[in-house]
């Protein structure tokens, strides 16, 4: 069964390319484009993983992350940080990886795969 | 010559003869037997010269002698003594017996002792009289002394009394010279209407008046001892007080206010009068330094490049320099912030109102709006001005207007400032590219029409935006000449609606296009001014969004125009702004949207405008939305399009 990916970006531009470059490379997606909805889904879709944006309105990605890891079923699903911040890597200290935009699609697909696999 | 005498003698022939003898002399003659009876007639008559035998019975002339000297020591007494007596005369001599004669008596030498006894006495009597007139003479000369004495010590009251005042008028003008010459006569009159003292000056330029008449120094109706200041001080006991004039001692008039003063001794009595004149020639000319001191000041504060104002406790205009008025126009009694920010409401931290509350100078820096509607960056300094118990009554302002150097600072800081600000958003839009470019590459791969077109669309949208990005950059590096050519209106505000309607309708707003079909063509740099509008169509899209208080959105884009202008209107039903905000917001990094802003959007636009002789006008009202008129010329104006060849 494909692993599932939960793509969370404020810019639409984004959320298409990352959804259409795990699609094409087998997977399934499943995408949110501020915090509260990444909350909803995360809930109902369950993913593998998340690719998680720092700077949205409202909600802002870490403040995100802090609120689905205190639940317990939720805490350890793994994130990618995909951010155009300068220092992104300071935000999600315990995230899988930091990737800055814009990014090197051959390098994150890497990431992913050595995270949860084909 | 003495005219009584006294003989003492026991025998009474010798009496008899002597008293007529002496009588003939024209004495008037007493005798007596022995000195008993002598010392009792002398004690009456007190006889100046005593005639008297030494040898006697009950007390002899030696006795006698002593007892007279001792009781009154300027009676003459004459000693008659028999032969062979010879000691005893001598030693009658040495207690003071003015001469002797032996018996029997000789007319001649009787007459020889009473010459002798009267000159005694006329010279002493003469001694008594000098020495009574010296007396006289020194009480006469200290008399004169004692008044030339006090006479100086008049003269030096009035001169002190001058100097004193000289003194007070400096600390009261300190700084200011011209008061050092106060040009006061002061002089000080008896009740006999005389000139007692005076002060130096008054001697310099009227003459040394020392007792003359208090009145002669008058020209005018005043030169009679009645009608005089000094002696109307006199018969009313009250100081005057007016204009006269006086006589210089060139012979020309000098113009006076006379003040007197009357000075009253223990009884009450006016005894010595003050007057002081002063010279009112020299007043006006003091007046008229000072007026021009006053100008002086009036026109450095006036010239300053600054706006000064006087402010009281209701933050009340009390005064206001040139240069504040003429860019605020703002009647006096009119309150500051009417003059700054229009609303009348007080600024919550207003530096003025701090100043009273903490009675030190204070500093701040706001944006301010003329009458002229331009916006001001200013750094105001305030000044504290005390009352004499040390409160705040009022307060000055001085502003400075340094817009210029803050337009200079904000290009220096803003490129730093912009990078960082808008890099965020580049590497958002390089990552959408990068994605346009992945799906127009695997569609090349997969041969799948559909992916290209898409794809294709995606970088067309993405360079796009780098495009105006990239304007917005070129904006703030340097002063970007316009790029301008004739452009069809409609075309031109068709593509800027298409930039923004998606969006729009994407959250349910509803977009009208409200354009006028025969607007015709526009001289613009097309490419910059549609940045300007994209913005300004954008935050009405964002004021829309902010506002949950209706049920349905709308944006109005509209194209008008009158005989000259392009008209470019925009309105929304959004949040609406405030006083503050619409006057802020043209300035740079001034953003009512948070750390969502940048604070640029607006400021670019403007400069846009600007750029094309254009203007923006704002009508806003909290709650129920914008209004956004932007005005753009048909026909650029020649000096744009002439900087432009250059």
């Amino acid at each position: 069964m494909a692993k599932k990916i939960l793509v969370v970006d404020d810019d639409p531009n984004v959320v298409y390319y990352l959804v259409g470059l795990f699609h094409d490379n087998g997977y399934e997606t499943c995408a949110a484009h501020n915090a509260p909805e990444a909350f909803d889904m995360l809930q109902k879709e369950k993913p593998d993983l998340i690719t998680l944006d720092i700077d949205m309105p409202e909600v802002t990605g870490p403040q995100f992350y802090r609120k689905y890891t205190k639940m317990d079923d939720l805490k350890d699903i793994p994130v990618i940080i995909i951010s155009g911040l300068a220092k992104p890597h300071l935000a999600v200290k315990k995230a899988v990886a930091v990737v800055e935009k814009p990014f090197d699609r051959d390098q994150l697909l890497k990431i992913v795969k050595d995270t949860i696999g084909e | 010559m003495a005219d009584r005498i006294l003989i003492v003698d026991d025998e009474e022939d010798i009496r008899v003869v002597l008293k007529i003898s002496l009588s003939d002399l024209g004495y008037e003659v007493y005798t007596a037997e022995n000195g008993e009876e002598a010392l009792q007639i002398i004690e009456e008559v007190t006889p100046p010269i005593v005639l008297t035998d030494i040898r006697m019975p009950v007390m002899d002339g030696l006795e006698l002698l002593r007892k007279i000297k001792q009781e009154d020591p300027e009676t003459e007494v004459i000693m008659i003594t028999g032969h062979g007596d010879m000691d005893l005369a001598i030693e009658s001599l040495k207690h003071e017996a003015t001469d002797f004669i032996t018996k029997p008596i000789k007319d001649e030498l009787l007459e020889i002792a009473l010459k002798r006894a009267n000159e005694r006495i006329t010279m002493r009597r003469q001694l008594r009289e000098y020495t009574e007139h010296l007396e006289d003479l020194v009480r006469e000369k200290s008399a004169k002394l004692v008044e030339a004495e006090r006479l100086i010590a008049v003269g030096q009251v009035v001169e002190g009394l001058s100097s004193a005042m000289k003194n007070i008028v400096e600390d009261l003008e300190s700084g200011l010279t011209y008061f050092n010459e106060m040009p006061c006569f002061v002089s000080i009159h008896n009740s006999n209407n005389e000139v007692v003292g005076t002060n130096q000056l008054y001697k310099e330029r009227l003459g040394n008046k020392i007792g003359h008449g208090s009145w002669e120094i008058y020209a005018s109706s005043a030169a009679s001892q009645e009608n005089c200041p000094v002696g109307k001080t006199f018969s009313t006991g009250k100081g005057q007080r007016r204009r006269e004039r006086v006589k210089n001692l060139n012979g020309s008039e000098l113009p006076v206010m006379v003040h007197t003063a009357p000075i009253r001794n223990r009884d009450g009595k006016v005894e010595l009068v003050l007057e002081m004149a002063a010279d009112l020639t020299e007043v006006s000319r003091l007046q008229e330094d000072l007026l021009t001191c006053q100008q002086r000041y009036q026109l450095l504060f006036d010239a300053a490049p600054c706006y000064f104002t006087v402010q009281d406790r209701d933050l009340k205009l009390m005064a206001a320099n040139k240069k504040f008025l003429e860019d605020f126009g703002m009647q006096f009694g009119s309150f500051c912030s009417q003059a700054y920010s229009h609303d009348g409401e007080p600024h919550p931290e207003c530096p003025v109102w701090k100043t009273f509350e903490e009675g030190e100078s204070q500093q701040a820096e706001t944006v301010v709006t003329a009458k002229s509607g331009e916006q001001y960056n200013v750094l105001i300094w305030t000044a504290p001005i005390k009352n004499v118990a040390g409160e705040v009554t009022h307060v000055m302002e001085m502003s400075t207007n340094i817009t210029q150097i803050r337009q200079l600072q904000d290009h220096l800081s803003s490129l730093g400032l912009l990078i960082g600000s808008i890099s965020h958003g580049i590497k958002g839009l390089l990552t959408g590219l990068d994605g346009g470019m992945y799906r127009l590459e695997s569609g090349f791969e997969k041969e799948d029409q559909e992916r290209i077109k898409e794809g294709w669309e995606i970088v067309r949208h993405m360079i796009g935006r780098i495009r105006n990005m990239s304007l917005d950059l070129l904006y703030y590096a340097k002063e970007r000449d316009l790029q301008w050519e004739r452009t069809d209106v409609l075309t031109f505000a068709n593509d800027v609606a298409l930039t923004v309607e998606p969006k729009a309708l994407g959250h349910n707003i509803e977009f009208v296009r409200d354009f006028d079909a025969s607007a015709g063509e526009f001289e613009v740099d097309a490419g910059v001014l549609a940045s300007a509008l994209t913005n300004i169509l954008e935050n009405a899209l964002d004021a829309c969004l902010e506002d949950n208080s209706k049920k349905a959105h709308k944006i109005i884009f509209g194209v008008s125009q009158d005989q000259d202008d392009i008209i470019f209107d925009v309105s929304d039903n959004g949040i609406g702004m405030d006083e503050e905000t619409r006057e802020k917001m043209f300035t740079l990094f001034y953003s009512s949207k948070g750390r969502e802003g940048t604070g640029l959007g607006l400021f670019i636009s403007n400069n846009i405008i600007e750029q094309h002789e254009g203007s923006v006008q704002v009508d806003s009202t909290p709650g129920e939305g914008s209004r956004f008129t932007v005005r753009m010329p048909k026909i650029l104006p020649d000096e744009i399009k002439t900087l432009q060849k250059d």
